[in-house]
């Protein structure tokens, strides 16, 4: 399938199966981690379908505690670990080297087993379902659930599943890093990258830093179900919250891995798409680098509850953090501001992103006051808070840089009718399933139940969350339907489609090879701008 | 000003976008701090989306603009407004919250009422203890807890297990059951509320039954509490009552509790009117099960005696009228079954 479908017809010469397996383009790797995460995103989906057919109405109907609470881990897992943050550092993949100038990643044979890690950790997670039971205890395990007396071999399958990822994340972060500091075309200073790889920078900063530690906790963890150490398990002088510290001094930071390179496609989307500058470049660098930082001193915001947590520390730190997102915004807003709009899929897709994350980061600045949390904590609040930032704003996101660069990457523009459908059913779809989940947190509905009581009064939003969920999933329909008929006869796309700003659009579509014949002078942010209207006063400054 | 009245209307207008009543004193305090910050958070969206929306809706590209719009790169001072004004927006939200956070989680450890809540997989039972908190002077094993209402109550929290969280959504509060560590808090619930009873149950992922770990906190008013008490105590020191034998000629039925599970899905009883007898196996070594049986209508016509695993109990069952009964357990609302009388 991989073959047939991924071959941009008539545009570049074909490739075959083995070619695909074998690569060490960096462009095809790209594509590798876009067709391997969306594979993992319908498998996400198609759990997260069933946990809302059990939610719809009170009772257990379908399936029973045991299938909902596999249903629900792996759903996050997959989400997570192996749709969105893979995604976004499948964008990077494609997209860094050529915006810095750059004819390949810098290590192109670690980017490819980088990259071949992660159907192997996807096999070994859902392996689970056909060896007595995937893992069971949330994505975040917390132990001692997780301990080999609580639950079976899913967990352990999940583990060294997750330790792939952590691998292929880690070697995939030093790999942006020396492509980013060393691969930069003559001309291309720091202050003149494409804020995409700025974001890219940052998050394999986090990435590298962060990650890390999850594997030694996963390590750890390992040995403890299966060779008696005593980690995180009081029973046998462990300590249970060590675990929480170490999964969310990851776990945190791994929001920004998963938000911030889709602010980085956001903020490549709206300026073509305005016909203006960026606003605030270098504000914007920074508010990258200081959400980047931040980042690392509020994990404990998820631990409000446990009492072994210094409260007015990471309450504070909470709330700082969203200031350099507020300065995003603010900036995004602006530069909108005086601009001729135009607009197509990509930037209704951007503009969804900046109205869904706005909410995702206010109701979480809402939860930052401790005493609120208390109340709202573990609950579909909860819920609610982390899909608008992670769907509302990272999936929205991807959906932007899909069709902002799948022109670029196949030589057709997928169908903008097609794409507006998409656009419109996912939007409705989202807010009919994540909305209504505040006020069932609110109403005190904890997450990760399988059944509720009929009693409880929270039948018809968790119905209307459902039918929800039923729409987004039909909003992939079009999606899918418009790839397949863009692939086969789609509106050839040319080299720069969008008027584009940075030095993808100076090369082919697909590029070739090794990228650029030859590369237009970098004098700003906008080098292909420049080449296009003529320098217009230098940059940024 | 407007922005500030599409807040407000907004927030009247779902009137359900806030949390439950709170029937505690600390509560209401996390009530009143719910409200100030998302009034904020609501003006924040409706100016912020506003902008948005407005420059969508006004910046839309025309057929006659074939000239670029004005290159603006940037404005420093704009930038130090947007980045004043969110840092004073959040430090005064820092600061209330500190402040309520210092009053809801205060521990004062005056109050002589101590209870214990113990959770395990997957029930909630609860001791009372002495006024040093170092005996316990009665354990309850239902997953019901008595307070009395207007009096500050000292809980503190012990897993047997894996991390549970004692959670009642009136109480707008939640504290992790973490083993190997005992969290303690105190809450004091509204005297104006004594008789009632609130709901509450497990919110930490907890395992298989998660969903079941339920329970209820009843406030009594403190002379009831005080008799309640004292009636309970007397109880629990006397000696268990020798455990019924069936008679000859009663009819015995035969019920096994097995991995929080009845092996029966269904009893059948032939004698409508007359006394009969529940022989109850509990399988589950350390969990607590028993079974109690409600009418049509959700009546409790018979309670047994709740006990752990592994052991067995002869329940005396009264005379039921002819019909359909659901029998459950205490303990694990989600082990039920159907009981005929015919």
């Amino acid at each position: 399938m991989a073959t047939t479908a991924l071959t941009p017809a008539g545009t570049a010469t074909k490739y075959g199966l083995y070619d695909w397996l074998t690569t060490t383009d960096h462009k095809k790797i790209g594509i590798l981690y876009l067709v391997n995460s969306f594979v993992m995103f319908f498998i996400g989906g198609i759990l997260a379908l069933v946990v809302r057919v059990e939610l719809a109405q009170p009772g257990l109907q379908f399936i029973k505690e045991a299938t909902y609470n596999q249903a629900f881990t792996i759903h996050a897992s997959l989400m997570i670990f192996l749709f969105i943050i893979p995604i976004l550092a499948g964008f990077g993949n494609y997209i860094v080297p050529l915006q810095i100038g750059a004819p390949d990643m810098a290590f192109p044979r670690i980017n490819a087993m980088s990259f071949w890690m992660l159907p192997l950790a996807g096999i070994m997670i859902l392996t689970g379902f056909v060896t007595g039971g995937a893992a069971a205890a949330g994505w975040t395990s917390y132990a001692p659930l997780s301990e080999a007396r609580y639950s079976g071999v899913g967990q352990d399958l999940w583990i060294v599943g997750v330790i792939l990822i952590g691998t292929s994340s880690i070697l995939g972060s030093i790999n942006f890093l020396v492509t980013i500091f060393k691969m930069r075309a003559p001309g291309m200073t720091m202050f003149r990258m494409p804020i995409m790889v700025w974001t890219v920078l940052v998050t394999s900063t986090l990435v590298l830093m962060a990650t890390p530690v999850l594997t030694s906790g996963l390590i750890m963890l390992f040995i403890d179900r299966n060779y008696g150490g005593h980690f995180f398990d009081p029973a046998s002088g462990g300590n249970a919250i060590l675990w929480q510290n170490v999964f969310w001094f990851y776990s945190h930071p791994a929001v920004y891995i998963m938000v911030l390179p889709a602010m980085g496609i956001v903020s490549e989307v709206l300026p073509v798409f305005s016909r203006k500058p960026l606003f605030g470049y270098k504000a914007f660098v920074f508010a990258t680098a200081g959400i980047g930082a931040l980042g690392f001193s509020v994990w404990a915001h998820h631990m409000f509850t446990t009492g072994a947590v210094y409260l007015p520390f990471f309450s504070f730190m909470t709330f700082l953090i969203a200031i350099p997102t507020g300065v995003k915004m603010f900036n995004w807003t602006a530069t909108l501001y005086r601009g001729q709009l135009i607009f197509s899929t990509p930037l209704l897709y951007a503009l969804g992103f900046l109205t869904m994350f706005l909410i995702g980061g206010i109701n979480g600045a809402v939860s930052a006051a401790v005493p609120v949390d208390f109340a709202l904590h573990d609950t579909y609040w909860v819920v609610a808070h982390l899909h608008y930032v992670l769907f509302g704003g990272s999936v929205f996101g991807v959906f932007a840089g899909v069709y902002y660069w799948f022109p670029k990457m196949f030589g057709r523009r997928l169908n903008e009718t097609l794409g507006k459908i998409q656009f419109v059913v996912m939007f409705i779809g989202f807010n009919l399933t994540f909305f209504p989940m505040h006020v069932l947190g609110l109403e005190g509905m904890p997450r990760r139940i399988a059944n509720y009581s009929p009693e409880a009064g929270w039948s018809d939003l968790n119905l209307l969350a459902t039918i929800g969920g039923f729409t987004i999933a039909a909003s992939m329909l079009p999606f899918l339907w418009n790839v397949f008929v863009t692939m086969r006869s789609g509106e050839p796309a040319g080299d720069d489609p969008w008027e584009g700003n940075t030095l993808e659009w100076a090369t082919s579509s697909p590029p070739p090879p090794y990228n650029f014949d030859r590369l237009p002078e970098i004098r700003s942010e906008r080098p292909v701008f420049d080449a296009r209207h003529g320098l217009s006063g230098g940059g940024h400054g | 000003m407007t922005a500030l009245v599409a807040a407000v209307s907004l927030l009247a207008g779902c009137g359900s976008f806030g949390p439950p009543d709170p029937v505690t004193i600390q509560g209401r305090e996390t009530h009143w701090l719910y409200y100030f910050v998302m009034i904020i958070a609501a003006l924040v969206f409706v100016v912020v989306n506003g902008l948005i929306i407005f420059a969508v809706v006004r910046y839309k590209r025309k057929p006659t603009d074939t000239e670029l719009p004005p290159q603006i790169h940037g404005n420093n001072v704009l930038e130090i407004i947007w980045t004043v004004i969110p840092t004073i927006i959040v430090v005064v939200m820092f600061v209330f919250s500190f402040n309520t956070l210092n009053s809801v989680d205060a521990v004062a450890n005056t109050t002589d009422i101590r209870v214990r809540a113990v959770a395990a997989q997957f029930q909630w039972s609860f001791e009372y203890l002495s006024a040093d908190g170092q005996k316990v002077l009665f354990q309850q094993l239902a997953p019901e807890m008595t307070i009395p209402a207007g009096k500050t109550v000292h809980l503190s929290l012990r897993s047997k297990d894996v991390i549970h969280a004692f959670y009642v959504p009136k109480f707008l509060f939640k504290r992790d059951v973490v083993p190997g560590r005992e969290n303690v808090f105190e809450f004091t619930v509204d005297p104006a509320d004594a008789g009632q009873t609130f709901s509450g149950q497990c919110a930490e992922l907890c395992g298989l039954y998660h969903d079941s770990m339920l329970f209820t906190v009843k406030a009594l008013s403190p002379a009831d509490y005080d008799a309640w008490l004292a009636a309970q105590i007397v109880k629990a020191n006397q000696s268990p009552p020798p455990a019924p034998s069936a008679q000859a000629g009663q009819v015995e039925l035969d019920l096994t509790a097995k991995d929080l599970t009845f092996d029966k899905a269904a009893l059948d009883a032939a004698s409508a009117d007359k006394p009969f007898t529940i022989k109850f196996q509990n399988n589950d070594p350390g969990t607590t099960h028993n079974v109690a049986i409600k009418d049509a209508t959700g009546q409790e016509v018979f309670k047994g005696e709740i006990f752990n695993g592994v052991d067995n109990r002869i329940y005396p069952i009264p005379a039921l009228k002819a019909g359909t009964y659901t029998y459950v357990c205490s303990v694990h609302a989600a082990m039920t079954g159907t009981l005929t009388v015919h």
